[in-house]
């Protein structure tokens, strides 16, 4: 059983009636509600953030990839994995992940993926990803193409990971006549690759076939987790392996407190910011970035994403997060992460506005208090 | 009440009209092709815009079919339209209705369209300016004007009050909601999400073609811009740039009315376009 720490790097200071002036957290939110001296500070106190889940000894720590927004402020993922090879000496440093159809050439994700484990010594996870459906609107990436140029990219990366260059690339959306990245990454054949995912069945199923790692992205009420899985294991089952826990991550935001009403008392209104203010219009679907088939399906899962819930108990009730003291925490992460059956548990209590001692003391007791009764 | 009855009373003038553009696919180098044609005349082509309102005969369609042999296809990736993997740009679009027209038997035609039809026209008609007769074009982009930038569709398609008022002259009228109803069925709805992507596919990256306005000159024969004068997705200043590059055209303006004139002033349209294709 492994524990990472992921963080958005999200952004804390919007205006006090942010919900109601602006319709969207994403793409067209101004950016001069930016304040780069104040962004300076929150990269240094995101930055120690995680470099303390390495002190603390979470098995590894999670950056990820965002644009124009205020949601997560890392549009590149790859420069704080950079820094972080510098401030972490043991933990895997999981980057999930890249957002492949972004990147011309997506040669460069091959080359800094390899960086990153060059620089850490080998303690990088590549995550892939397709990308949400605002970084589409943001870099006037074409969606209708965005299934096709994630597996044409990824099946890029992996070859030139794992076969002698220079060697010839021809598909339908790249060419390269000299596939040769320097340098090369040394974890062998290539560092775990994981895929995060929302529950589409093309995404499991692919994930399965090439016996990736599926990342269940958090933010989904944990019925949605249960039929994730379920689906994954058949996947594997049809391609003819059983599915290894590790290769299923649940995310599950946690805060640990002294007592359980402390822990709600002092997480639940940064909670609120984020699902008001951070989660608006993150949905932002473009045409083509799913089947018509799987736009149906979201549309119908309405009410079980975090971002329509309205109170507290809808929230516990379907376990968007774990909230309490640590034997409160201990006895529903044990329970889940079981029902779940997944060997990779990704948390993180940063929600944008939770005072940077809070986060620290709720990493602290869920480090020392509840993981070592859970692994 | 009123509204209601009006939408009734279009009810029944498709239904009544509805002989005539009997459902036909064929197959066009492996693709096929959902096509709805009918009346006698000189033949006719008419594209449709991103709503696919071709997928029913509908009463303008009836109406032309008095003078004209009127053929409406559906594009690839509307309806029962195959092809559409084989469809990345507008030329793409092009070369997918000269094989319908050879595989139709159509040497030269009347050719216009609305929006994203009367787009597929002008690319066509740079490329084929022997095989169009005339040539109309509606609330038709494929330039670009710098000081008009064409606004975001996609951002509004969920929205539908938005997306009204983008499409509509007068939002609140029954034609607009009955085009755009308040809660569409599952069937609507994959209908749209599929109509979004096939223009997605054409315009996400850029919303119009830079070499086509250099090319317009290609186009000789008469040619008709029918424009909404309240046009908001694709401004008369589009009108106006076409116009530009072709000296024999001639814009018509249709007052209170938006960007969907077959829609929203019917009688307005079918006539301008009637009169000029005769």
């Amino acid at each position: 059983m492994r524990y990472y720490f992921f963080h958005l790097m999200s952004w804390p200071y919007l205006p006090a009636h942010f919900a109601d002036d602006y319709d969207s957290a994403w793409v067209w939110l101004p950016n001069s509600l930016y304040d780069p001296i104040k962004g300076h500070d929150l990269y240094q106190n995101y930055l120690d953030t995680l470099a303390y889940a390495d002190e603390l000894g979470f098995d590894g720590i999670c950056v990820n990839e965002h644009h124009q927004n205020a949601y997560g402020l890392m549009p590149s993922p790859n420069l704080m994995a950079a820094a972080l090879t510098q401030r972490t000496r043991r933990c895997q440093i999981a980057v999930i992940g890249n957002a492949l159809p972004l990147y011309n050439p997506p040669l460069r994700v091959a080359e800094e993926f390899a960086m990153l484990d060059v620089l850490s010594g080998g303690r990088l996870v590549a995550g892939m990803v397709i990308g949400g459906g605002p970084e589409y609107f943001s870099y006037q990436v074409n969606p209708t193409y965005a299934r096709e140029r994630f597996r044409e990219a990824l099946d890029l990366i992996v070859k030139a990971w794992t076969t002698p260059g220079p060697f010839l690339w021809n598909s339908k959306h790249y060419f390269f006549r000299y596939v040769n990245p320097w340098p090369r990454p040394i974890q062998q054949p290539h560092p775990p690759i994981w895929i995060p995912g929302a529950g589409s069945l093309e995404t499991v199923e692919f994930v399965a076939g090439r016996r990736y790692a599926y990342m269940g992205i958090p933010y989904f009420h944990i019925d949605i987790f249960r039929r994730m899985f379920g689906l994954f294991r058949e996947a594997c089952e049809k391609a003819g392996y059983k599915a290894d826990p590790g290769q299923m991550g649940w995310g599950i935001p946690i805060y640990v407190a002294e007592t359980d009403r402390q822990a709600r008392e002092e997480f639940e209104p940064h909670l609120w910011y984020f699902i008001r203010n951070l989660l608006k219009n993150i949905s932002l679907a473009p045409p083509g970035y799913t089947s018509a088939k799987s736009a149906l399906a979201i549309l119908r899962n309405r009410g079980q994403f975090l971002a329509d819930q309205k109170d507290w108990d809808a929230i516990e009730k379907g376990v968007f997060a774990i909230v309490g003291s640590p034997e409160t925490v201990r006895q529903k992460l044990d329970h889940y992460r079981k029902e779940l059956g997944v060997g990779v548990v990704l948390t993180g209590c940063q929600t944008g506005t939770l005072p940077h001692e809070l986060a620290r003391k709720s990493m602290a007791m869920l480090a020392k208090e509840v993981l070592p009764h859970v692994r | 009440m009123f509204d209601a009855l009006k939408k009734l009373r279009y009810g029944a003038r498709v239904f009544l009209s509805r002989k005539g553009g009997e459902p036909e696919v064929i197959d066009v180098g492996g693709r096929s092709v959902s096509i709805l044609s009918g009346g006698e005349g000189p033949p006719f082509v008419y594209l449709h815009s991103t709503l696919g309102e071709s997928m029913r005969w509908l009463p303008f369609h009836a109406a032309w079919s008095k003078h004209f042999t009127v053929y409406a296809p559906l594009h690839p990736g509307f309806g029962q339209s195959g092809g559409f993997d084989e469809i990345s740009n507008i030329e793409d679009m092009a070369f997918h209705y000269v094989e319908l027209f050879d595989a139709l038997g159509l040497g030269e035609v009347i050719l216009g369209g609305v929006s994203l039809g009367g787009w597929i026209a002008a690319e066509f008609a740079v490329r084929w300016p022997e095989r169009v007769k005339k040539l109309w074009l509606s609330g038709t982009p494929g330039l670009w004007v710098e000081e008009q930038p064409l606004p975001d569709l996609f951002r509004d398609m969920a929205n539908i009050p938005r997306l009204r008022a983008l499409l509509f002259h007068d939002p609140d009228g029954y034609m607009a909601k009955m085009v755009l109803g308040d809660h569409p069925d599952e069937e609507r709805r994959v209908a749209g999400y599929q109509a979004m992507t096939v223009l997605a596919r054409l315009v996400w990256e850029r919303p119009y073609d830079p070499k086509l306005a250099r090319r317009l000159h290609r186009i000789q024969c008469p040619t008709l811009l029918l424009w909404g004068g309240n046009d908001r997705l694709v401004p008369p200043a589009y009108g106006e740039a076409y116009r530009q590059h072709l000296p024999q055209s001639e814009m018509k303006i249709i007052p209170n009315c938006g960007h969907l004139a077959m829609f929203e002033k019917e009688a307005e349209f079918v006539e301008a376009v009637t009169a000029f294709c005769q």
